[in-house]
């Protein structure tokens, strides 16, 4: 039978799933509705290589037009404005429908805004999508003295392009550490020394109590009547799901849609997948939200089995990473769960690594070190996590010894 | 072929198994392989993005970048998982009263 399989948001969870949808499936219709103008994109590089000329617009699309057009997937360039999940479908701002049989949303995540006075609003820039990013690349060729407002990933990774590209950058944190949703603190202080090495200034525990415009400029005052001046301004505080498009139906949200194991929501034939899911995963007993490249990509691959009829949980163990100057922080698992904490090294130049155990199993893992020097560890955490493995907490902290030792085959 | 293609990269009991070393012979940058069944060479640089791949983890017929998990047959060079999407350049290998030799072109 033929059907009509609508995804909407032409992100990274989009395209994964709806190329999964095509491989079980080789009648279906397959629609891909996103709301920007260009096909599903790489993001992580927004904020690095491509901020540093590193990596050009064309170098981040994940699949060209042709992949495309020989899978049989439409993209359309549109935003839709009112979902009828009775009826089973989409309407667009002219009043086009879109009728589905399944529905994939993966409509992603957006910024949070600063609350300013109305005056400011176009002043602040946000970093999520390659338009602000060609925006703010222009915009700080001419800029010297920069100030990030959050101290989170983003922030971050802008904040050590920004340095390589040798302007003058501050960071204000309003949290006691770097980082502090989710990275323990001994290793966000790793990071904030290399930050303040390479010359970056880093402000913490401190409130943004005003900032005033002069003369093209900014002044900021902090909440210890400290004052800033600064000549360009970037906001990285959080995200939330994009869901207002569902807030007056019956889909259940509850910080996102919330689905189950296998990416259906409340309503049946209607799936989620991605940053804008909040999802039951089986593995930890609990809902969980991620933004992150790995889920992005699994979570769209796992709903895309689903939609197509291949029942699938979803197990993957989460996993992400960060690149700052010459250091590539990783995390595996859920570091908030945990009886027992092992440190594996304590130079940066080695690696350093932090495990979460409960009944001495790992549950997660943070580590940072120079570019390449924790990668496998972590991948051999995840695996070991995945199995649910008791480990021998000896090799777990001495670096000398392999942590592959641990995987039982 | 000439013979001088073929490259002297260390001896058999060098490398535990499914596990690698790195070689660097004149600018180039090199990852030899021992598996289950056999040594093997690839590139020693991700195609992703320039981290070297000597300290990522070997499984099976797999590496697998540190940095982001980009994977890669060691047998074929084939780009398995994303973010690598180019494949990895693979080389001839061949053992000799147990040194190892890689064939560079």
């Amino acid at each position: 039978m033929k059907n009509n399989i609508i995804i909407l948001g032409g992100g990274q969870a989009g395209i994964y799933a709806a190329r999964e949808i095509r491989q079980n499936d080789s009648k279906s219709n397959i629609k891909i509705l996103g709301k920007e103008n260009l096909l599903p994109y790489e993001r992580p590089p927004l904020s690095k290589d491509f901020l540093l000329d590193k990596k050009k617009e064309e170098d981040l699309y994940f699949h060209s037009s042709e992949v495309l057009k020989n899978e049989n997937i439409e993209f359309e360039n549109i935003s839709i404005n009112k979902v009828d999940f009775e009826n089973k479908k989409l309407f667009s701002k002219n009043d086009n429908v879109y009728s589905y049989d399944s529905l994939l949303i993966s409509t992603g995540s957006e910024n949070k805004k600063l609350t300013l006075d109305n005056n400011l609003k176009n002043d602040i820039y946000y970093l999520r999508n390659l338009e602000e990013a060609k925006k703010i690349k222009e915009i700080v060729s001419n800029k010297n003295k920069i100030t990030i407002i959050g101290g989170g990933f983003i922030g971050l990774e802008i904040a050590s392009s920004l340095s390589q590209l040798q302007k003058k950058v501050i960071v204000i944190e309003i949290g006691n550490q770097l980082m502090g949703r989710i990275i323990p603190k001994q290793i966000a202080d790793l990071v904030q020394n290399t930050h303040i090495e390479h010359g970056n200034e880093i402000i913490l525990n401190k409130q943004i109590e005003k900032i005033t415009k002069k003369n093209g400029d900014y002044e900021i005052l902090l909440n210890d009547n400290s004052l800033i001046e600064t000549d360009f301004i970037i906001a990285g505080i959080g995200s939330t799901p994009t869901v207002k498009l569902f807030e007056n139906t019956n889909l259940k949200l509850d910080n996102g849609i919330v689905t189950n194991q296998f990416c259906e929501t409340s309503i049946k034939d209607v799936y989620a997948a991605g940053d804008v899911s909040n999802f039951y995963h089986p593995f930890y007993e609990r809902n969980m939200r991620l933004e992150s490249y790995q889920h992005a990509q699994n979570h769209g691959i796992c709903a895309g089995k689903n939609i197509a009829g291949v029942k699938t949980e979803y197990t993957s163990i989460p996993w992400m990473w960060s690149d700052q100057f010459n250091l590539n922080l990783q995390l595996t698992g859920i570091c908030d769960e945990y009886d027992e904490i092992i440190e594996r090294g304590n130079d940066i130049n080695n690696g350093v690594i932090y495990f979460f155990l409960k009944n001495n199993k790992i549950r997660g893992a943070c580590g940072v070190g120079i570019i390449g020097k924790v990668g496998r560890d972590i991948r051999i955490t995840s695996k070991l996590t995945e199995k649910d493995t008791i480990v021998d907490k000896q090799i777990l902290s001495d670096q000398n010894l392999k942590l592959n030792k641990l995987i039982q085959k | 072929m000439s013979e001088e293609n073929w490259i002297e990269v260390g001896t058999t009991d060098s490398i535990e198994e499914e596990d690698l070393i790195r070689f660097d012979h004149q600018d180039k940058t090199f990852c030899v392989y021992k598996l289950t069944d056999g040594f093997y060479a690839t590139d020693g640089i991700c195609t992703h993005e320039a981290v070297h791949l000597e300290d990522g983890l070997v499984m099976d017929d797999e590496i697998e970048c540190p940095m982001h998990q980009g994977i890669f047959n060691i047998k074929s060079g084939e780009a398995l998982s994303p973010p690598a999407c180019e494949d990895l350049k693979t080389y001839p290998v061949k053992v000799d009263n147990d040194k190892i030799f890689i064939k560079i072109d």
